[in-house]
C-alpha cells in the first residue's frame, strides 16, 4: 500500500579526466518498497515507473525521470549545491501510494567533499511502508515493447537516412551525426521554450533550418577543404570525433546535465487496444512514415535525387558525366542535417532534450545503416526498424538498462556473417 | 587567484598515477594505430576489463593480487581475441565502429543492475587497494603527506605514482626492442602496405592479432593502474571519451614514436587541469563574466578545448611532435 523511498546521491567525477575538479554529478534516486520478512529482515523490492522530479533547493527544475525497472533514476547535475529530488504524487502508476508520514522528497548536498583524485559519494535513505502492487505479466508488456520499439526505429530511421547518404556520396563515417541531432532538438528548445516562445511546430521548423544550415556550413567550412587538400577518408573520420567531442560539451555548457522538455503539457495516452502511446508517439510515427516516403520518392524519381544516387555508386563517373558532385554533396549535407533536426525533436518529444542525446543514438544510428548495408538510404531504413524493434524487445526480455547492449551485439555478429550488410552490394572490406 | 596552487596542481595531475594509467593505455593505442595502423576505438574497453578484473576477484572473491593480475591478463587476451576474429579483416571504418560498439558493451554491462552483485553497478567496486597500500605502508612513504609546492600528495598517491611511472618507463623500453625487431619492422610494413606483407608471405591476419592482444594487454594495465591510484573500479570512467582522449594523447605526442605517447599524456593533461583551474579560480572570483561561465559549467571547456585539439592537430600537424609526417598512420588508407 505504501511506497519506500530511498535516495542515493552517488556523487562521482564522472568524465575521463584525472577525477580532481568535479566535471558532473549523478544524483541516483532509487525508490524501493520496504517490507520485513518473518525473520524481520530487510526486503526491498525496486518499483518501476515512478516519476522522479530533481530541482535546485528553492530554484528550477533541473532534471525529471520515470525509474527503471530497478526502480533507480540517475540525474546528471553539474552545478554543486543542495537539490531537492521528489516523487511526482501526480503521476504515480496505479496501485502505488505513497506514505505521507516519510515525505516523498529528499535533499541532497552535491558536490561538497569531493577528494582530490578520487571518487566521493554519500548515501541519503528514506524507507516507509509496504505495496501491494500488481505486477503485470511479462507476455501483457510484449505489445507495448514492439509499439515502443516502432517509435525508437521512427526516430533512428529519421536520423540515419542523412548518415547513410553521407557516407555513401563521401564515404566519410561522420561521427559528429549525433551532435546534429542534439543541435536540432536544442535549437528547437531554444525558440519553443527561451527565445520566442514559439509554438513547437514553428519551433520545429526554425530549428530543423539552423541544423540544416550548420550541416551545409560544416561541409563548406571544414569537408570540402579537407577534401581539396587530399586528407585521408580515415583522418576525416578522427577529425569528425575531435569536433563531435567539442560540440557534445558546447551544449552542455550551455544547456547543463539535465533533461529539458518541450512545452507540449502532459498529454493522456490514447488506447489502442493491445497497446497505448500519447498522441505525441503517433504523430512521429505518421511523419515519419510521411518524411520518408517523401525522400525515398526523391531519391527514386527527382533529377537531384537520382544525381545523388549516381555520385553514391561511382563519384568519378558522376563528374564525368557533367554532374556538380560539390554541389550534390552540399544538397546531400543541408538534407542529412534537416533529417538529424526532426530526429532530434522527435527524440526531444519523446525522451528529452539532453547534451549526449546524439551520443546515445550516434551507434544505434551506425548499428543500423551497418545493418542495411552502408551507404545505402533504403537499407538504412531497413536496419533502423530492425534495430529499433531490438532495442525495445531486449530491454523487455532482459533489464532495460541493458537495451542497447543486443543491438550492438547483433551488429557484431551481423559484422561476422554478412559485413556488406543485408541491402549492400558485396565487395572487398578488408 | 592562486597562482601557485594553480601551477603546482597542474603539474601534479600531469605526472600523478591516474596520468601514468592513461599513458600506458594510450601507449596499448600506439602499438594498434601507431605501429600497425589499426584503428582501435575501443582502448576504453581494454582499461575497464584492467580495473575490473583486477577488482573482482579481490573484493567478491577473495583471491590475492597476483591471482587477480593473473586474471587481468587473461581477460584482456581473450577480449582482444574476441574483439579482432570478426573485426581485423574490415575495414578501417567498420574496425572503429565495431571497436567503440564492443567498448560501449563491456561499459553498459559492467554497470548494469543484472549484475551488481559482482561488479557493483554504477557504483562500481571498492576496497580492492588494501595489499597495495600495505606495501606503501611498510616499506615506502607510509601516511606522510607530502608537499609539492602548493599541492600536497599522500603516501598512498605518490607510491602509485612511483609504480605507475615505473610500468610506464619498463612497458616502453621493451616495446622500443620489440619495433626494431623483425616483429616490429613486420607490423609497420602492415601499417604501410597490406599487400605488400601479404605477398612476402606473412600472414597478415595473423600479426594484427598479435598487435591487438599486446596493445590491449598494456591498455588493461593502464587501468588496473588507474583503478588502483583512485581506489575504485567505476564503469562510467572508461566511457569512449577515454579512447579519444588516448588518441588526441598518441597524436600529440607522434604516432609510432616510443616517447610519444609519454610526452603526449604530460602535456595533454597538463592543458586539461590547467584550462580547469584557471577556469576554477576565475569563477571563484568572479573575473569572467557570470552569464556565460559559472561554477556549473567551467568543467566542460577543457572537453571542447580537447576536440577542437585533436581535429586541429589530425589536420594540421598529423605528425605530432616527434612523429614522421611520411610515417602517420591514419594517411595509410
Amino acid at each position: 500500500m505504501l511506497v519506500g523511498f530511498s535516495l542515493f546521491a552517488g556523487l562521482l567525477a564522472a568524465g575521463a579526466g584525472p577525477a580532481h575538479a568535479a566535471d558532473e554529478y549523478l544524483i541516483i534516486a532509487k525508490v524501493f518498497n520496504r517490507t520485513t520478512d518473518e525473520n524481520g529482515k530487510d526486503i526491498r523490492v525496486p518499483v518501476a515507473e515512478v516519476e522522479i522530479i530533481v530541482s535546485l533547493v528553492g530554484g528550477d527544475e533541473v532534471a525529471r525521470g520515470v525509474t527503471d525497472a530497478s526502480g533507480s533514476f540517475t540525474a546528471t547535475v553539474v552545478e554543486k549545491g543542495a537539490y531537492l529530488v521528489e516523487i511526482n504524487t501526480e503521476a504515480l502508476p496505479a496501485g502505488i501510494v505513497v506514505d505521507a508520514a516519510s515525505g516523498v522528497s529528499k535533499e541532497v548536498e552535491v558536490g561538497s567533499g569531493v577528494v582530490v583524485g578520487g571518487v566521493a559519494s554519500k548515501t541519503v535513505n528514506l524507507f516507509v511502508g509496504e505495496s501491494t502492487r500488481e505486477t503485470k505479466s511479462k507476455w501483457s508488456l510484449l505489445p507495448q515493447a514492439l509499439a515502443n520499439g516502432i517509435i525508437l526505429a521512427a526516430i533512428i530511421a529519421i536520423c540515419s537516412v542523412g548518415l547513410s547518404l553521407i557516407y555513401g556520396t563521401t564515404g566519410l563515417s561522420n561521427f559528429g551525426h549525433g551532435e546534429l541531432v542534439t543541435i536540432g532538438a536544442v535549437f528547437t528548445w531554444l525558440f519553443n521554450q527561451r527565445l520566442g516562445n514559439w509554438g513547437l511546430i514553428p519551433s520545429a521548423i526554425a530549428g530543423i533550418a539552423c541544423c540544416s544550415l550548420a550541416s551545409g556550413g560544416l561541409e563548406r567550412g571544414v569537408w570540402r577543404p579537407l577534401r581539396r587538400r587530399g586528407t585521408s577518408l580515415t583522418s576525416m573520420m578522427v577529425v569528425s570525433i575531435g569536433l563531435a567531442l567539442s560540440a557534445r560539451y558546447v551544449v552542455q555548457f550551455f544547456l547543463g546535465g539535465g533533461d529539458v522538455f518541450f512545452a507540449i503539457g502532459t498529454q493522456q495516452p490514447v488506447d489502442l487496444g493491445l497497446v497505448k502511446l500519447t498522441p505525441r508517439s503517433l504523430a512521429i510515427i505518421g511523419v515519419t512514415f510521411a518524411v520518408l516516403i517523401i525522400v525515398a520518392l526523391f531519391l527514386l524519381k527527382a533529377r537531384f535525387g537520382k544525381a545523388i544516387r549516381a555520385v553514391s555508386d561511382n563519384p568519378d563517373l558522376a563528374s564525368a558525366t557533367g554532374i556538380n558532385t560539390d554541389r550534390v554533396i552540399l544538397i546531400v549535407w543541408l538534407l542529412g542535417g534537416a533529417l538529424a533536426g526532426l530526429g532530434g525533436v522527435f527524440y526531444g518529444l519523446e525522451f528529452g532534450v539532453s547534451w549526449d542525446m546524439g551520443n546515445l543514438l550516434l551507434l544505434l544510428m551506425f548499428a543500423a545503416i551497418t545493418l542495411g548495408g552502408l551507404g545505402n538510404a533504403f537499407g538504412a531504413l531497413l536496419g533502423s526498424l530492425i534495430i529499433g524493434v531490438f532495442v525495445e524487445l531486449w530491454a523487455w526480455a532482459a533489464t532495460p538498462d541493458l537495451k542497447t547492449v543486443g543491438a550492438l551485439i547483433a551488429l557484431i555478429v551481423l559484422l561476422l556473417v554478412r559485413p556488406q550488410g543485408l541491402l549492400g552490394r558485396k565487395e572487398r572490406l578488408g | 587567484m592562486n597562482w601557485s596552487l594553480i601551477f603546482f596542481n597542474s603539474i601534479y595531475t600531469a605526472i600523478s598515477a591516474a596520468s601514468a594509467g592513461y599513458c600506458l593505455i594510450a601507449v596499448g593505442l600506439n602499438v594498434h594505430a601507431g605501429y600497425t595502423g589499426l584503428l582501435n576505438f575501443g582502448q576504453a574497453g581494454f582499461a575497464a576489463i584492467g580495473a575490473y578484473a583486477l577488482a573482482v576477484p579481490i573484493v567478491e572473491f577473495g583471491w590475492p593480487w597476483w591471482l587477480a593480475l593473473i586474471v587481468v591478463l587473461v581477460c584482456s587476451v581473450l577480449f582482444a581475441v574476441l574483439l579482432g576474429l570478426p573485426t581485423l579483416r574490415l575495414r578501417a571504418d567498420y574496425l572503429a565502429i565495431v571497436t567503440i560498439a564492443a567498448a560501449e558493451i563491456i561499459r553498459i554491462v559492467l554497470r548494469s543492475v543484472r549484475f551488481t552483485w559482482l561488479t557493483g553497478g554504477s557504483d562500481g567496486v571498492n576496497g580492492f587497494t588494501s595489499t597495495f597500500e600495505g606495501w606503501n605502508r611498510d616499506y615506502f612513504f607510509g601516511d606522510r603527506i607530502f608537499k609539492f609546492g602548493a599541492q600536497s600528495i599522500d603516501g598512498y598517491r605518490l607510491f602509485m605514482m612511483l609504480v605507475g611511472w615505473l610500468l610506464v618507463a619498463i612497458v616502453s623500453f621493451l616495446l622500443w626492442r620489440l619495433m626494431r625487431s623483425p616483429w616490429g619492422r613486420v607490423l609497420r610494413s602492415i601499417r604501410e602496405d597490406e599487400d605488400a606483407a601479404r605477398s612476402l608471405g606473412k600472414n597478415v591476419f595473423a600479426f594484427k592479432m598479435q598487435s591487438l592482444v599486446l596493445g590491449g594487454v598494456i591498455g588493461s594495465i593502464g587501468g588496473v593502474v588507474f583503478a588502483l591510484q583512485q581506489q575504485s573500479a567505476q564503469s562510467d570512467q572508461f566511457r569512449t571519451n577515454l579512447t579519444f582522449f588516448a588518441y588526441t594523447i598518441v597524436v600529440l605526442g607522434g604516432l609510432a614514436r616510443i616517447l610519444g605517447p609519454i610526452a603526449g599524456t604530460l602535456i595533454f593533461y597538463f592543458v586539461m587541469q590547467l584550462t580547469d583551474n584557471l577556469l576554477d579560480q576565475a569563477t571563484r572570483n568572479e573575473t569572467l563574466p557570470t552569464w556565460l561561465v559559472d561554477s556549473g559549467n567551467y568543467a566542460q571547456v577543457k572537453f571542447i578545448v580537447a576536440g577542437i585539439g585533436l581535429s586541429l592537430l589530425v589536420i594540421f600537424r598529423p605528425q605530432g611532435i616527434f612523429g614522421d609526417r611520411k610515417e602517420q598512420a591514419f594517411d595509410v588508407r
